[in-house]
């Protein structure tokens, strides 16, 4: 299929609604002004901050020559220094993202999509990380929302990897990779058989401000079979046979709920911000919704 | 006890067959279904118990038990057990399908009566029991089966798909014996004779009406006015003209003025408007003069729901004339004799232009002249010289009284003289096959010898002799003349009418084996003759040909023939479709008892184990909450 025949992940509406957003830190990272708040530093950058006298030394572009001319003294125009917060996204192409209805994977893509389009508005650079038990081909945005199109392009064109999910190796390479601290956005339904919650804890300790989107479909919350069941797992091929009924289905959503709070502790307990989502539930209704609400997106 | 829809052969093998798929479909609803799920962590520590049953074992043994029986009832209530003997319920109906021309008049519902009559004779059908046979009966003027009592309900479906309207009218009483008569001589077990149709018949009335009968009746128009018949003869005064009479009908019950419109070769040759009283037939006549040969139409000029019979069409033949070439040197004699008939002309010359075989001539009269050549054409030779004759000259005779005329039908037709003495006359001796027209005390003076060319000779000139004042002279000429060209004088009578029985009534004796009635091909047709009138019979719309010695008889056998009356069906007779289907009494029915026992084993076992399984499944796909978290739960 030609990429022109793709629907789009994010379309016109949903876009023009996004443009308001901004992606929102609390953390200040070592060798960065970072939050969203404005600078109180001057430096290179676009909106205009003050005056001072001119020194010896200082940049002759930033001279203000008007003022010179009244005065017939020497002003140095300063200017906000904008942040440069890193902001990265890993978002999880493991086969367990392929299971279910409606698909997680196209669901995930298209939420990182829109975030990726909110940072792009706000001249935020975005690094998007494809990962499943490494990390793949990265793709880094940035300059703006003209951007927006080769990052919508890279998301489309992704393929769903064929290998099981591996938090702990994928956290080690993650720091290896980038060490700069940022923001990390990790969009995931972060269901592997290994423990997710001790690399997600590592990420964090190293310096990282963690968001963390769980997306999930409904049968992962609430498996609608029933009676005698063979179940295969996408990622390892293993299989367990069991008889399921409405009190095993009653275990089965209290598990999953257990262990979603604990990745919301985790997260919550790292200041990070923590959201859960169906697959159900519209991209739109999502990102104003429970991610708005968490203050990862304002 | 026996099946009616199925042998016990089917039913087993359907029943085997429902069953394995009832068995390997349980099997499969209960076997362990393979899911692919993201992981595995959730449902290990639930600890669920897991079945070690076999997949194949059967867990629910009542609900296999019960499904399998519900079908096998329904199963048997499709094959319709019944009990009783099977023999014994077999039964044999006739269906009697109205095919008379009335039925493709226009009926209420906008079609043709015929596909009103053929929508309740299936209708019929779909409610006699399959083990039943029928037989399809076209009835028009004649009762023609179209299939024998027959098993097979699609072929006795195509029979009443493919009937149509004939043109004839309907002969019920008829049709009904006929029926009868079939049911008691090919049937063990009669079943009912139905009818279906407009019952409008060309019979008086029914005579005796089947006790088993049915009717499925179709409601017919009744304003209907029709052509009956159309005639054409020569003019008995004006041999240019015809007579041409139209009979016209009213069927409906109240009077009507009936405009009818003549045409010929395309062209208006009339207008008449008859004024009918209900039920009552007039007769329009019309004169026209032509000799040329060409299509008169007669047409009534208002609109009725059965125009079938408003129109008639009958063809005038082309009259031919005789040619007659006259060789003689006194012209005067003869010319009275020959120009006295209109269908006959004439040419005189002398002996001096004689051709053997001059053209556009038929035939040709040598008065006292012998040709040099022999003539090609039957010819009257009037005292030829002895040696160029063609009977031979026995000798002569003087003062030959003509004693003997003969008595062949069309030569000696009207000949009558008495005491006629002719002054000298040439005697002939004529051959075995020849006829002696004339004799004098045994000396033949007018011989007659058939032939390829015919040949007449006359040993006197009945001109020149005394004979000139006797009626026998014109007569004598015009027998010769029709015995040699008997096509010229033919007489021709046209008629249109209907199809069915005709009777023709003849003029004068009529010899039996001159007789000959022919349809359009040329094919004999057969035929009786009594009280003077030939009669024949024909279902097939077309022209038939009567020819009797030299009359000619056309009819033009196309006008759709209407019955005069509608049946007033008894109240006894049984009417419409019947709710149920007529079983004979020696067996019951037991369907619908067995659909029921069968509907109400299913709804147990549903409601025992199906109900449950359905719930389970409708509710798990349709409640996926959303998990409840902080965000979310802020959002909402």
């Amino acid at each position: 299929m030609s990429k022109t025949k793709q629907e789009p992940l994010v379309d016109r509406l949903l876009l023009e609604k996004l443009e308001r957003l901004t992606l929102r830190w609390q953390k200040s990272f070592p060798g960065l002004i970072g939050g969203h708040n404005p600078s109180r530093f001057a430096g290179s950058g676009m909106e205009f901050l003050d005056h001072r006298n001119f020194h010896a030394g200082d940049d002759l572009r930033a001279v203000n020559w008007r003022a010179f001319m009244r005065l017939d003294k020497l002003f140095l125009k300063m200017f906000q220094i904008e942040p440069r917060v890193p902001v990265r996204l890993l978002l999880d192409v493991s086969k367990s993202m392929t299971t279910g209805t409606p698909s997680k994977f196209l669901y995930a893509r298209r939420l990182a999509a829109a975030m990726s389009f909110v940072g792009l508005v706000k001249h935020d650079t975005i690094a998007i990380q494809p990962f499943s038990g490494e990390l793949h081909d990265s793709f880094t945005a940035g300059g703006g929302r003209h951007r927006f199109m080769p990052t919508a392009d890279f998301l489309s064109e992704l393929e769903p990897a064929d290998r099981a999910s591996d938090f702990m190796a994928v956290s080690k390479a993650f720091i290896g990779k980038y060490v700069q601290r940022g923001l990390l956005i990790v969009v995931s339904d972060f269901l592997d058989d290994q423990d997710s919650l001790k690399p997600l804890q590592y990420l964090a300790d190293f310096g990282h401000e963690l968001q963390l989107v769980q997306v999930y479909a409904p049968e992962d919350r609430t498996p609608p079979w029933k009676g005698e069941l063979d179940l295969e797992d996408a990622e390892t091929g293993q299989h367990l046979e069991l008889s399921f009924d409405e009190d095993a289905l009653a275990q089965y959503t209290a598990a999953f709920d257990a262990y979603t709070e604990s990745i919301q502790r985790l997260a919550m307990r790292n200041n990070g911000r923590f959201s859960s989502i169906p697959t159900t539930m519209p991209v739109e209704e999502a990102i104003f919704g429970p991610i708005v609400a968490s203050k990862g997106i304002a | 006890m026996f099946l009616l829809n199925l042998s016990f052969a089917e039913f087993a093998a359907l029943f085997s067959v429902i069953s394995a798929g009832v068995f390997a479909l349980y099997l499969f609803d209960r076997s362990r279904r393979r899911q692919t799920v993201a992981t595995l962590r959730f449902w290990k520590p639930a600890e669920f118990p897991v079945q070690m049953n076999q997949r194949r074992k059967v867990q629910q043994p009542l609900s296999l038990i019960l499904q399998i029986l519900g079908i096998a009832l329904l199963l048997l209530a499709i094959a319709q057990l019944k009990w009783g003997s099977r023999e014994r319920n077999m039964r044999d109906h006739v269906l009697i399908l109205d095919t008379s021309a009335w039925m493709g008049a226009q009926g209420s519902q906008g079609g043709i009566l015929m596909q009103e009559a053929k929508g309740l004779a299936l209708a019929w059908l779909k409610s006699v029991p399959s083990d039943d046979r029928v037989m399809v009966l076209r009835a028009d003027a004649a009762a023609t089966p179209a299939t024998r009592f027959e098993r097979n309900k699609q072929t006795v479906e195509r029979a009443i798909r493919e009937s149509q309207p004939a043109a004839s009218a309907l002969q019920l009483g008829q049709a009904l014996r006929f029926a009868s008569e079939f049911q008691k001589l090919h049937s063990e077990s009669s079943g009912e004779i139905v009818y279906a149709g407009a019952a409008r018949m060309g019979d008086v009335d029914v005579a005796t009406v089947p006790a088993n009968l049915r009717v499925l009746p179709v409601d017919g128009p009744s304003d209907n006015v029709g052509l009956r018949r159309m005639g054409l003869r020569r003019s008995s005064t004006d041999p240019e003209a015809w007579d041409i009479f139209v009979s016209v009908k009213n069927y409906s019950s109240s009077p009507r003025a009936v405009p009818i419109g003549l045409q010929f070769a395309g062209s208006p040759a009339g207008t008449r408007t008859l004024q009918l009283k209900p039920d009552a037939e007039m007769e329009a006549t019309f004169t026209y003069r032509t000799r040329a040969n060409g299509i008169v139409e007669a047409k009534l000029l208002a609109s009725d729901p059965f125009p079938q019979d408003d129109r008639a069409v009958l063809e005038i033949p082309q009259q031919k004339q005789l040619r007659i070439a006259v060789y003689t040197n006194e012209p005067e004699l003869l010319r009275p004799v020959l120009s006295a008939n209109p269908n006959m002309v004439a040419t005189f010359q002398a002996p001096a232009a004689y051709q053997p075989d001059p053209a556009d001539t038929d035939l040709m009269i040598l008065d006292r002249f012998a040709p040099p050549q022999a003539p090609k054409h039957d010819t009257l030779w009037i005292e030829p010289p002895a040696a160029q004759s063609p009977v031979p000259v026995s000798g002569q005779k003087a003062a030959a009284k003509l004693t003997r005329w003969t008595e062949d039908e069309l030569l000696g037709a009207g000949l009558r003289t008495k005491d006629l003495e002719i002054e000298q006359s040439v005697t002939y001796r004529p051959a075995g096959t020849d006829i002696v027209i004339a004799e004098s005390d045994g000396a033949a003076l007018i011989v007659a010898r058939p032939g390829a060319v015919k040949n007449v000779v006359i040993g006197f000139h009945p001109i020149k002799t005394r004979m000139r004042y006797e009626l026998a002279t014109p007569l004598l000429f015009a027998n010769t003349i029709r015995w040699m060209e008997p096509e010229s004088f033919r007489r021709w009578q046209l008629n249109g009418g209907h199809v069915g029985s005709v009777a023709v009534k003849t003029e004068g004796k009529v010899d039996p084996s001159a007789v000959r009635v022919m349809d359009e091909q040329g094919a004999p047709v057969p035929f009786t003759m009594a009280d003077g009138e030939v009669r024949f019979f024909t279902n097939q719309p077309g022209n038939i040909r009567v020819m009797t010695g030299d009359r000619d008889y056309s009819y033009s056998l196309t006008v759709p023939e209407v019955g005069d009356r509608v049946w007033e069906i008894p109240q006894k007779v049984r009417r419409g479709i019947p709710a149920r289907p007529v079983v004979g009494a020696s067996s019951t029915d037991l369907w619908y008892w067995l659909a029921l026992a069968g509907l109400a084993v299913l709804a147990t076992e549903w409601f025992l184990y199906g109900r449950h399984r359905m719930r389970v499944r409708t509710a798990t796909v349709s409640t996926m909450p959303p998990i409840a978290t902080d965000g979310a739960r802020k959002a909402s």
